[in-house]
């Protein structure tokens, strides 16, 4: 960290810093030794990444395909970072290692898929390039299309970044991921700032929480986007929007009128009103944007705007109203014509919200569903983990009463719609951040306060300021530097971190097997949009398809999946998927691909001795022929 | 133009300059530099430097959160205005990076 020095110039909240550069000094061995150490894991995670051939033959995904060399690169990098945070007795080690080493876990878990290949994983963004290539090429928005016409915001933001930056899409999806995580990082590190004086424990944060990151929500996406945004928020929030209340009368006999006159007895923390002004002016752009970009985000938005505020420790008092309007604004007019038919809370409740994101997701092949109990076991573990540290920072009277309530409220999501059977993965990370920090006071138990007023009574509510006291003045620590790692702790914690990054990638790269396409599952996608004349139907097998990424306006796609429910028998689904081709205008392809039976086999919908009959029974029907084939992938045509 | 700093000149001089660079067209890499820089990174820098921001980190979030929502609010309306071009994104953003400039400009000439 560099060694700045707390200038004050007037305002509480926010300090004019005359840094002095640690850097100015020569450098240690140790923090030598950890930049060589990142060097020497990303070579030995890159080269043994590159070395996975696809496709995967694992339904365990990359874990079990990723050679030994990978591992070591992970436990290497780790055991770096541990070395790095723990320093010594000025603090952890300079700015530029810690960020150098942040950087590397990034590529190593969230870019080890652009390494293996240069293909996307997943469907999911290949249709978004899709929906922005359509954009571009289309006059105005039409709402009837489908849900992503009445979000539009990422999409009008994708088409313009594309068009004008030349860059080739597919590129830039393979390797969004990177880009999601690097700027969720700088939201986050912002935010951190404004929960904790340690930097330790922000530099830990941003560790834990790339290692708790098994979601796989960072691809191409509104969700992605949205939860920048949504960061940015927070950010704002508990920065320059953050309000000190009084103390709590609590519920206990207290009169309404002494809660309401505890509520407006808070003060801003930012003492500039020029900041105040600025930073709700942005607040109020970002959350009209997440509105116009994504349909959970500015629920999760309101949702925690409305908790902070209650909980008196946002200052602009009318900031949940104003968020309310702009999102029935917005789900009023421009997302009226998807709301009609699918009104808001249709499906909601917990039973079904329960089998649908948890127990129809718990079968399959031993491998996947394994696969499906590490990523519960991971939720769980930092679940605990962050209990426990709420648990330790109240004993110690430094609970953050905000850090609680934005790692709680997310979970108030989970039985308001099903959304596709991925709403506890999206409670997961919109709770994440916070998860970890309140784990990091287990992981890393210190002796300093997070409470802000005990940071105001240190006179110093910056982040900036923070890393002043926390680290700056090494004759403060000398004699005591109770934040500082022992050995033994420091080694548990690098055993920690190592484990909960194998977790990480065996749930993120879980679904490799058919989730990592290959270039003849490519090269037959590419033949589909070739042989698919205009207003023709494109049938695949099941989802993952890499399917849409062109001509999203032009076709009907359905998967065989879809089509046939809970019955993918010939008797049953091979009529049912011959007369919709039969039947769709301009004809229909379908296509047969080896991650598509995966996916279905893995998944427990489908065997592939059944999947073989329901093909050699659809090519043996009148007006099927086969227009394309390789190793990986069929594709018949049918005449109308 | 006196009181007027460096930095909001520079500024507002780069996005004339590289809005018509990337109208023009450059090298692939080069377009993709010049083109996030005219439609994200100048426009978030110049409406940050609006706020009397004193935290790097802070300023940092505020450039690409501003860049990016602006951005996405520049090419959503043009979408539903049924005028959007991508270069039509390009002179946008060229335009509001020097309206923030002219408005820096104002603050500072004030002091």
């Amino acid at each position: 960290m560099s060694r700045p020095q707390a200038r004050h110039a007037g305002g509480a909240m926010t300090r004019t810093l005359d840094v002095v550069p640690r850097t100015e000094g020569r450098w240690k061995a140790r923090e030598v030794w950890c930049v060589v150490a990142g060097l020497v894991s990303l070579a030995l995670a890159v080269g043994a990444a590159s070395t996975v051939a696809v496709p995967v033959a694992s339904d365990l995904g990359f874990v079990a395909v990723l050679p030994f060399p990978f591992w070591v690169g992970v436990l290497l990098l780790n055991v770096a970072f541990v070395v790095a945070l723990r320093g010594d007795a000025a603090g952890p080690a300079r700015r530029l290692v810690m960020v150098w080493l942040v950087v590397v876990l990034v590529l190593v878990l969230f870019g080890t898929a652009a390494f293996v290949t240069d293909v996307p994983r997943g469907e999911v963004a290949f249709r978004h390039l899709g929906i922005a290539d359509a954009l571009s090429g289309a006059q105005g928005i039409d709402p009837d299309i489908d849900a992503y016409f009445n979000w539009p915001g990422f999409f009008a933001l994708l088409a313009t970044v594309l068009g004008a930056t030349g860059l080739d899409p597919v590129v830039v999806a393979l390797w969004a991921p990177v880009l999601n995580v690097g700027l969720w990082l700088v939201a986050l590190g912002v935010l951190t700032g404004y929960l904790t004086r340690d930097p330790r424990r922000r530099w830990l944060v941003l560790w834990v929480f790339c290692l708790g990151s098994w979601q796989d929500q960072d691809y191409l996406s509104p969700q992605a986007f949205g939860f920048f945004l949504y960061l940015v928020v927070i950010a704002l929030l508990l920065g320059p929007l953050a309000a000190r209340a009084p103390g709590f009368p609590g519920f206990r006999g207290v009169r309404r009128a002494d809660l309401a006159a505890w509520w407006r007895g808070r003060v801003p923390v930012e003492s500039r009103p020029g900041l105040r002004v600025g930073a709700l002016v942005v607040t109020l752009l970002v959350v009209a944007v997440i509105c116009a970009s994504h349909q959970l985000t500015p629920f999760m938005v309101l949702i925690a705007i409305t908790a902070l505020t209650l909980s008196g420790r946002v200052w602009p008092s009318r900031l949940p109203l104003i968020a309310v309007v702009l999102l029935t604004l917005w789900l009023v007019y421009p997302a009226s014509a998807y709301l009609i038919g699918n009104p808001p809370l249709a499906d909601a409740g917990l039973q079904g919200a329960t089998e649908a994101n948890v127990i129809d997701r718990l079968s399959g092949t031993a491998g996947h569903v394994l696969v499906v109990q590490v990523r519960i076991v991971l939720t769980l573990v930092l679940w605990a983990l962050a209990a426990a540290g709420a648990v330790r920072d109240w004993r110690r009277g430094r609970l953050d009463l905000r850090v609680v309530l934005l790692a709680a409220t997310p979970l108030l999501l989970f039985p308001a719609q099903l959304y596709g059977g991925e709403m506890l993965i999206r409670v997961s990370l919109f709770a994440l951040p916070f998860v970890a920090v309140l784990a990091c006071s287990i992981l890393l138990p210190t002796h300093g306060s997070t409470r802000p007023s005990a940071r105001a009574a240190h006179g110093s509510a910056h982040p900036a300021a923070h890393a002043a006291h926390g680290s700056a003045h090494p004759a403060a620590h000398v004699a005591q530097d109770p934040a500082r790692p022992s050995f033994r702790a420091a080694g548990g914690l690098a055993l920690t971190c190592f484990l909960l990054a194998v977790l990480t990638v065996t749930g993120r790269f879980g679904n490799a097997q058919y989730d990592v396409f290959t270039d003849d599952e490519i090269a037959a996608v590419a033949a589909v949009h070739r042989l698919a004349p205009p207003g023709s139907s494109i049938i695949s097998a099941a989802h993952p398809t890499p399917w849409r990424s062109e001509a999203y306006l032009e076709h009907r796609a359905r998967t065989i999946d879809d089509m046939c429910r809970s019955d993918l028998s010939t008797a049953t689904c091979g009529p049912l998927v011959y007369d919709f081709a039969r039947h769709s205008p301009g004809g229909a392809v379908v296509l047969l691909m080896r991650s598509s039976e995966a996916s279905l086999v893995l998944q427990g919908a489908g065997s592939a001795r059944g999947l073989d009959e329901l093909e050699e029974w659809l090519s043996a029907q009148s007006g099927v022929e086969l227009a394309f084939s390789n190793a990986d992938a069929r594709v018949y045509r049918v005449t109308p | 133009m006196s009181g007027v700093s460096r930095p909001t000149v520079v500024l507002g001089l780069a996005a004339v300059a590289l809005s018509l660079v990337t109208l023009l067209g450059l090298p692939t890499p080069l377009q993709a530099v010049a083109a996030i820089a005219v439609l994200v990174l100048l426009p978030g820098h110049a409406l940050t430097r609006l706020m009397p921001v004193t935290d790097l980190a802070l300023g940092a979030m505020l450039v690409l959160a501003l860049g990016l929502a602006t951005l996405t609010a520049v090419s959503t309306a043009m979408f539903y205005l049924t005028v959007w071009s991508w270069q039509a994104c390009v002179v946008t953003m060229g335009v509001i990076t020097i309206l923030a400039c002219l408005a820096r400009a104002r603050q500072e000439a004030a002091k």
